[in-house]
């Protein structure tokens, strides 16, 4: 029985090892949980570039685009895609804006499913209330300098679109460094976060929705 | 009186209107030309990014449209928004076969699907039987029309053969769609734009340079 136990573990181990190299099972998920909402409270505002890569698999595609980030508690963002497009996206509490090439678009996000969906993901990546998102079953690993956090959606709507979102964590200052959406297809989108800067000042009025 | 004077102006009216209904393309000469004179202007997909926007009715969809011809010679369209969310992928194969790869929920509708279909056959020109075209034109243009199954795919050019002025989609007598494709740059459209006739559906597609 016990050699079946180690037999089960072992081949646990490889599983999870092959899916994501580098990175083991964090066993202490207690004290993660704690160091993160601890560090996450300390952090009133983020400012930092982005790079977001779409990868398209079968097409042997990828799109890559830039542009800068802002977040300011509580429930703020503002995403501003520079290039090799011009997007706009603010998440102001409840309230989404946007901005693309030809149109301005307000919309309330608890009006839309998805948006409130993506939204909440956005916002709890940031606050650190991640874990605590009843749309996600969470697993958490971890490597030398990073946590990675796996969300499997188990909501509908969601799990229609996302097989995980896995989001890396520093483990320097538990700030966020990269958000990975991988769809049921085998495509992925990553955002990753370049030159952060926590707790900057940043005005009110970059989230204001008129 | 006054009653019967208003019935004799509506039933004025319709006729006016039916009648130019099906002189549309009645009172075309014919003309000389071959398929192949389209040639020029149908587009050389390699690969090729645009920004994308899509007025349907009263819903607003922004996003990147990627378009990319496969080892196989089929095309491949994949759609998603600027953050990555993918709204479909479709395949056209050079047979003249389609195939729904992905497409979400909102959207999966057979009417939509038949729609978008179409549209964009007329925008690849894969579907330009020589064994049934005919050319005519009148004044102003020339004529290059394609019978289909249900209805007419027209290319419209000016009468010297070398600008294609708009392409249709028509029944025997109304015009159900007009697209226009400009700017070509290395056998790419710059700009493209699709105009539906019957209820508020357009496309605008602006190429983008990566």
């Amino acid at each position: 029985m016990r050699k079946i136990f180690l037999i089960l573990i072992l081949i646990t181990g490889y599983v999870v090892k092959a899916q994501y190299a580098g990175y083991a099972p964090l066993t202490d998920v207690a004290k993660f949980k704690t160091d993160f909402a601890n560090a996450t409270q300390k952090t009133a505002t983020i400012k930092s570039n982005f790079v977001q890569e779409k990868e398209l698999s079968m097409l042997a595609e990828k799109i890559v685009s830039k542009g800068m980030f802002w977040f300011k508690k509580n429930n703020m963002v503002r995403m501003e895609y520079t290039q090799p497009f011009k997007y706009l996206m603010i998440l102001n509490n409840d309230k989404v804006y946007v901005k693309d090439a030809q149109k301005e678009t307000k919309v309330s996000a608890g009006s839309n499913k998805l948006f409130r969906q993506i939204n909440d993901i956005m916002i709890d990546c940031m606050q650190g209330t991640t874990l605590n998102n009843a749309d996600f079953k969470t697993r958490i690993f971890e490597n030398k300098t990073t946590y990675l956090v796996e969300l499997v959606p188990v909501v509908k709507g969601l799990k229609e679109l996302l097989k995980h979102i896995n989001v890396v964590v520093d483990k320097k200052d538990y700030s966020v460094n990269s958000i990975e959406m991988l769809e049921l297809s085998g495509d992925n989108t990553v955002i990753r976060f370049v030159n952060k800067e926590l707790n900057a000042n940043i005005q009110d009025a970059l989230f204001t929705i008129k | 009186m006054q009653i019967f004077r208003m019935r004799y102006l509506l039933l004025n009216s319709c006729l006016i209107l039916l009648g130019s209904c099906t002189t549309l393309y009645k009172n075309l000469q014919p003309a000389n030309g071959n398929v192949s004179d389209l040639q020029q202007f149908r587009p050389q997909f390699s690969v090729a990014l645009y920004n994308t926007t899509v007025d349907v009715l009263d819903n607003h969809l922004s996003g990147l449209l990627l378009i990319k011809k496969m080892p196989d010679s089929s095309i491949r369209m994949v759609f998603s928004n600027e953050m990555g969310f993918k709204f479909f992928d479709f395949e056209f194969a050079s047979t003249g076969e389609f195939k729904v790869y992905s497409i979400i929920k909102k959207m999966n509708k057979k009417a939509v699907i038949k729609t978008l279909r179409k549209d964009f056959e007329l925008i690849l020109m894969n579907q330009l039987d020589a064994a049934t075209f005919k050319i005519r034109k009148d004044e102003n243009f020339k004529y290059y029309t394609f019978p289909q199954q249900k209805g007419y795919y027209h290319y419209i050019t000016n009468l010297a053969g070398d600008h294609l002025v708009r392409m249709e989609r028509a029944s025997n007598r109304k015009q159900v769609v007009e697209v226009v494709m400009e700017n070509y740059i290395n056998h790419i459209p710059d700009t493209i734009g699709v105009n539906h006739n019957k209820f508020h559906f357009t496309i605008g597609l602006k190429r983008i340079e990566r």
